[in-house]
């Protein structure tokens, strides 16, 4: 989850901060002190996480894009510089835009805000913003709640008794409820000191920043593996039970299957070492044989492991989670009803490895797959109809399209009801009768006038003729080969 | 989970006067010029109004459930001088063709029948009676749920078709419905298979035919009360109703619309004949889908929904964003970063654009949609495809990835190690896969099929060694046959007896010193002798049998007959006495059980490491009779050193070791038989210092590598 820093850089930020003895230190050299605690930390456990580094003050400025590279971040904090007042709305819209330019509007984000607590004066204060928050109009809405899943943490250079004092605590308590309560507000204890910067801090990093350790476990197989980004907890919208769920820490894979879709990725990653690890032995034999490997992480649970190589040769093993529940994918089926292939009288797979048991198909098929009857359109009708003349004319070559679709139209005009419809195709046929020619095949005649007869009977409503489940069926006569069949 | 939406009744009015044309004529007698001469057109068509209410209610159907297949259920009711129900809320009724059957029973509304005895209302009452009705679904809640099972909510839309009178009419319909919930609530407080409704949406569609005036006013939605909520559609017959319907399909369920643009359609993807297509043949087409407004998160919360192409058409009610198609460039499956996979269903399903998209992807093939900017990048942000006869739009991550550049595997954890048994654990795969077993399929034990998959893979990992270096059974195709069926949960007679055989065989190869595959990874020269790899070979076999011996009597056997034929090779008298101690060690260690096994052949370097301390301890004894295929011989001599300086630790620790008594005797004994080195007589914690003398000829340091020695 990659995680935009904003700090403060007005000039409030420059109050020194009152120490017996020793040096002098600004707010600012706090929050420099605090920030590097994080990047440090960031660089050696969440070495693959983005983060980027924004200062405002009545205006804003990306001092580094999101990046991998701590090193760069930290010569930034080094370089800082001083500015005037705090605005803090359009940081946080200048926040929520370079956000959704990287990463779109799907991808969490954590916001790590970074001010003394001195939120500004007059227009552009926050507290100027909050009082006019519902009387925006569409295109200068207040930026939060902000469009993807967030976090909003505020690291205040300043003591919660400090804040209280005046409204910056009640303000900032607004601007967490104001993103639907996604975030937290984090003060310093005592005084104002490295320790209890760094302190603070330290709350966060346990609170946001745990690396996600788990084992992997196949069997009596196992590898300790490093999660990446951190699995969040879901909750699910479910008005039963609503529960949060979170990745339960021991991963079971409890074999393998062959799909090819995703739900939401991570990568696994490894610690160092040069001992045989199953992860590496796992995505060898996943990469070779492209195969996934399903994976519980909770009770109804389940993502796949799968070898994903990027374009330079790289490759490593991704863990996808799939929603929570108990057929996350539903050409899998219930994954509770997946048993070993070897259970099976006959190997799914076939001998030669030339079969899947996947994916399992539905036990109706959609619309688009089975030809069904719309009338809506009066060109869908005319189609219909058409097709059927089309076929009459081909007679006795067409007669089995011609009787195909003749009971397809009769059928769908019986369950709308439209029993005007058979008459009516009733009298083209009969019409299409007496246009044949001279050189039409005799049979033709015998067909044309048998179907519209059974159409009109079956227009008439009589159970006999009118059955949904009944079809015309070709008469037989002399010259279609029925040898002895009945004439009329 | 139970929404409104999860139960749908749809009333349709079967009254005499829904026989009544909808006044929308439909020329069927399309003739062609050639044919036209001397020939009387026939009359066009009309539909009834009952046939435009039904064609409409089932194109709801259709795509309700093209998209939710399961979960949301509809109950068809239609209505006259009696309730005809067609179907239930029972999954396996809910499908077109079962309705579509019903239906055809039912037939067009009968004009001669009394009016006076036709009402909608019996049919309105038959639906609230079916709302209380529990589905399927509900009640696998409340039995999964047991304390909780009062929190299954029931819930429902009826949808009712009608021709109203008037506005009074309206009322005393709603009126009608709002009494009978009351009245049924209190009889399902009752009942175990009836649950009272708790809300309840009334849509009213009042149809009347083209060209009269409405005698039914529209009406937004109203609570009438707090489980009753009711609004009015008043609609002309033909295509205003059915897309009305098409709009509130869309707004019950969640819907939205994307439309294909720029669709090739070549000649060979035709699927209808040429005959009804214009001249130009490889026109562009647009297709539009339906599918959970979901798909389209991306562009709703950025705001770009009017500029990903966003129209409004049919009175503002409908958008659809515009998506154009990519043409495929080649078959290959690409894994795309895909955050979604929403189900679809045509609006125009028989069209034959329509047709032509929904067959090319039935068949397999996928087609990436790109969102047309305005300004310069083109974006793709969807792809369409099937699983299993379902079409599915995917979603695809279109912005920058969080993923990009990932490390290698190679440079994490065993990243190093080159000898994994890749081959083989891709066989153990393909040996452990899944595959979907009927929903009643649970084994002797009660487990589920997925339980049994993981039992599987639990018999099947216990011993596994992961590195070609590690094992000496798996490099020999001898040992398969064995291999293969220890594993089971069950063996036969028969498998008994093959694996009695594979014992067999590998005693003859002993006999005929056949050469094993064992590693000489990390040890130095030729490696071990024969007789010693034969040693390592039974020992790992056993371990191999050991791990299952517990599984059945029949596993007992095969350990037994390897037990009995394994090789005690007598002619080596000294081996044999340093060997019987350290197989009663070896016992002892493999009952201690499969912790110490596991450790025994966990990593090369700890492998290496019990090498140097070879003699130190019962465990790194078993490690190197376990798994090290390193030869004994030169390391009895080497690292003397080592053992001794280990000795000390070992002492301290409490009573002296069997082992420690054994290796002073030897080493007592030995050094009877030869003089003593000058150095390890003088030297201090084992460790004599070297070229003293120069130290003393020169009088000075030595410590700087040479350089002082001038």
């Amino acid at each position: 989850m990659p995680t935009a820093v904003l700090l403060d850089s007005s000039l409030s930020m420059t109050r020194p901060v009152s120490v017996e003895g020793s040096e002098e230190f600004q707010r600012k050299n706090l929050a420099v002190h605090g920030l590097t605690m994080l990047f440090e930390h960031m660089a050696t456990n969440y070495r693959l996480e983005f983060t980027s580094l924004v200062s405002f003050s009545s205006l804003w400025e990306v001092l580094v894009p999101f990046t991998r590279d701590y090193n760069t971040l930290q010569e930034a904090l080094n370089n800082l510089e001083d500015y005037d007042k705090t605005c803090l709305e359009a940081a946080l819209q200048g926040v929520s835009n370079i956000v959704q330019q990287e990463w779109g509007t799907s991808c969490p984000c954590q916001v790590v805000l970074v001010t003394d607590g001195a939120l500004g004066i007059g227009r552009g204060s926050l507290r100027h913003s909050l009082q006019t928050v519902k009387q925006r109009v569409e295109d200068k809405k207040f930026p939060l709640p902000f469009p993807f899943p967030s976090k909003l943490y505020v690291m205040c250079i300043a003591n919660a008794e400090e804040l209280q004092a005046t409204d910056s605590m009640d303000n900032l308590e607004q601007l967490i409820n104001l993103n639907g309560g996604e975030g937290q507000i984090y003060t310093m204890e005592g005084p104002l000191c490295l320790k209890s910067v760094q302190s603070m801090f330290g709350k966060l990093i346990d609170q946001a920043y745990s690396p996600f350790h788990a084992v992997l476990r196949c069997g009596n197989l196992t590898s300790d593996v490093q999660v990446f980004p951190r699995p969040e907890p879901v909750t699910i919208d479910e008005e039963v039970d609503p529960m949060p769920r979170t990745v339960q820490t021991e991963g079971d894979e409890i074999g393998t299957g062959a799909t090819d879709d995703t739900e939401e990725e991570t990568s696994t990653n490894q610690m160092a070492g040069k001992s045989p690890n199953f992860c590496v032995l796992l995505h060898g034999s996943l990469k070779v044989e492209g195969m996934v490997a399903l994976v519980q992480l909770g009770p109804d649970w389940f993502g796949m492991l799968y070898s994903q190589a990027d374009s330079k040769k790289k490759s490593n093993l991704m863990m996808s989670l799939f929603e929570p529940g108990s057929e996350p994918l539903p050409w899998l089926g219930r994954i509770s009803q997946l048993g070993p292939a070897s259970d099976a009288a006959e190997n799914p797979y076939g001998e030669d490895d030339s079969k899947s048991p996947f994916p399992i198909q539905p036990k109706h098929k959609r619309s688009y797959a089975q030809n069904v009857t719309v009338w809506i359109k009066a060109s869908g009708l005319q189609t219909d109809v058409q097709k059927i003349l089309r076929n009459a004319r081909k007679l006795p070559e067409k007669t089995q399209t011609f009787y195909k679709e003749l009971n397809r139209l009769r059928k769908a005009a019986l369950a709308f009801g439209f029993w005007e419809l058979l008459k009516s195709m009733a009298e083209l046929l009969e019409r299409e009768c007496t246009l044949l020619s001279d050189s039409a095949h005799p049979d033709a005649a015998f067909q044309l006038s048998h179907a519209a007869q059974q159409l009109k009977l079956a227009s008439s409503g009589d159970s006999k003729y009118a059955a949904y489940e009944h079809n015309i069926t070709p008469m037989l006569t002399d010259f279609s080969g029925g040898g002895g069949a009945h004439r009329i | 989970m139970f929404s409104v939406s999860h139960k749908t009744a749809f009333v349709v009015d079967h009254c005499p006067y829904m026989a009544e044309s909808c006044r929308q004529l439909i020329e069927c007698d399309m003739l062609t010029k050639s044919r036209s001469q001397g020939v009387i057109p026939l009359a066009p068509v009309s539909k009834s109004l009952w046939t435009c209410a039904i064609e409409c209610s089932m194109e709801y159907c259709r795509i309700l459930f093209d998209v939710y297949p399961t979960w949301k259920l509809v109950n068809y009711i239609v209505s006259d001088s009696e309730v005809h129900i067609l179907n239930s809320w029972k999954q396996e009724d809910q499908n077109t063709h079962e309705l579509m059957a019903a239906l055809a029973a039912v037939g067009p509304p009968n004009p001669r029948q009394d009016p006076e005895c036709c009402s909608v209302l019996h049919g309105l009452v038959a639906a609230v009676e079916s709302l209380c009705k529990i589905t399927e679904y509900q009640h696998e809640s409340r039995t999964t749920l047991m304390d909780t099972a009062d929190r299954v909510a029931n819930r429902g839309r009826i949808i009712c078709l009608t021709n109203a009178k008037s506005d009074t009419h309206v009322r005393m319909l709603e009126d009608c419905v709002l009494e009978t919930i009351q009245e049924q609530n209190k009889r399902a407080a009752g009942s175990d298979r009836l649950m009272p409704i708790q809300q309840c949406e009334l849509v009213l569609v009042h149809i009347y035919p083209q060209g009269e005036e409405t005698l039914v006013s529209d009406r937004q939605k109203k609570e009438l009360s707090s489980m009753l909520s009711s609004e009015v559609h008043s609609v002309r017959a033909g295509r205003y109703l059915a897309s009305k319907l098409n709009v509130l399909v869309q707004q019950h369920f969640d819907l939205a619309s994307t439309t294909i643009t720029n669709i090739p359609m070549k000649p060979t993807l035709n699927v209808f004949e040429q005959e009804e297509q214009h001249a130009n043949t490889s026109a562009n087409y647009d297709v539009e889908l339906l599918h959970h407004r979901d798909a389209h998160m991306e562009f709703i919360k950025s705001g770009d929904l009017h500029m990903a192409g966003s129209t409004s058409r049919d009175s503002g009610l409908k958008e659809t964003v515009t998506l154009k198609w990519c043409t495929p460039r080649t078959n290959s499956v690409e894994l795309h970063y895909c955050t979604g996979a929403y189900r679809i269903s045509p609006v125009d399903v028989n069209s034959r654009p329509s047709s032509c998209l929904t067959n090319f992807l039935l068949n397999g093939r996928s087609v990436l949609l790109e969102q047309p900017r305005k300004s310069g990048s083109k974006v793709i942000s969807h792809m369409l495809s099937s699983h299993g006869g379902e079409i599915f739009l995917h979603v695809l991550n279109s912005t920058r990835s969080t993923l990009e550049d990932p490390p290698s595997i190679s440079e994490g954890c065993g990243g190093r190690v080159t000898d994994y048994r890749i081959t083989d654990f891709g066989e153990f795969m393909r040996e452990n896969r899944l595959t979907p077993f009927p929903d009643s399929m649970i084994d002797a034990a009660g487990r589920t099929p997925v339980e049994r998959a993981k039992s599987q893979l639990e018999r099947y990992t216990r011993y596994w060694p992961m590195i070609i270096s590690q094992t000496t059974i798996f490099n020999m195709q001898a040992v398969v046959p064995l291999a293969n069926l220890i594993v089971k949960d069950t063996l036969t007679d028969e498998d008994v007896l093959t694996c009695q055989k594979t014992v067999y065989n590998l005693v003859d190869m002993e006999r005929k010193s056949d050469p094993l595959p064992i590693s000489t990874v990390g040890s130095r020269g030729k490696g071990p002798k024969r007789d010693e790899q034969y040693r390592i070979m039974w020992n790992e076999l056993e371990t191999l049998v050991k791990a299952h011996v517990g599984t059945s009597e029949r596993h007992q056997r095969v350990l037994e007959c390897i037990s009995a034929c394994r090789s005690k090779p007598p002619e080596e008298e000294e081996r044999k006495k340093r060997g019987r101690k350290r197989e009663d060690k070896e016992d002892k260690t493999e009952k201690n059980g499969k912790d110490t096994e596991e450790k025994g052949w966990t990593t090369d370097s700890e492998r290496l490491k019990g090498v140097m301390e070879r003699e130190k301890d019962e465990q790194s004894e078993c490690e190197i009779i376990k798994d090290s295929p390193d030869s004994p011989e030169p390391l009895n001599k080497k690292p003397r050193l080592a053992t001794e300086e280990q000795q000390p630790p070992e002492k301290s620790k409490g009573p002296v070791s069997l082992l420690t008594l054994w290796t002073n005797r030897i080493t007592q004994a030995n050094s009877r038989k030869h003089q003593e080195f000058a150095g390890r007589l003088s030297s201090v914690n084992n460790k004599a210092e070297l070229y003293q003398h120069l130290k003393e000829e020169n009088g000075m340091d030595v410590h700087e590598n040479g350089k002082a020695t001038r």
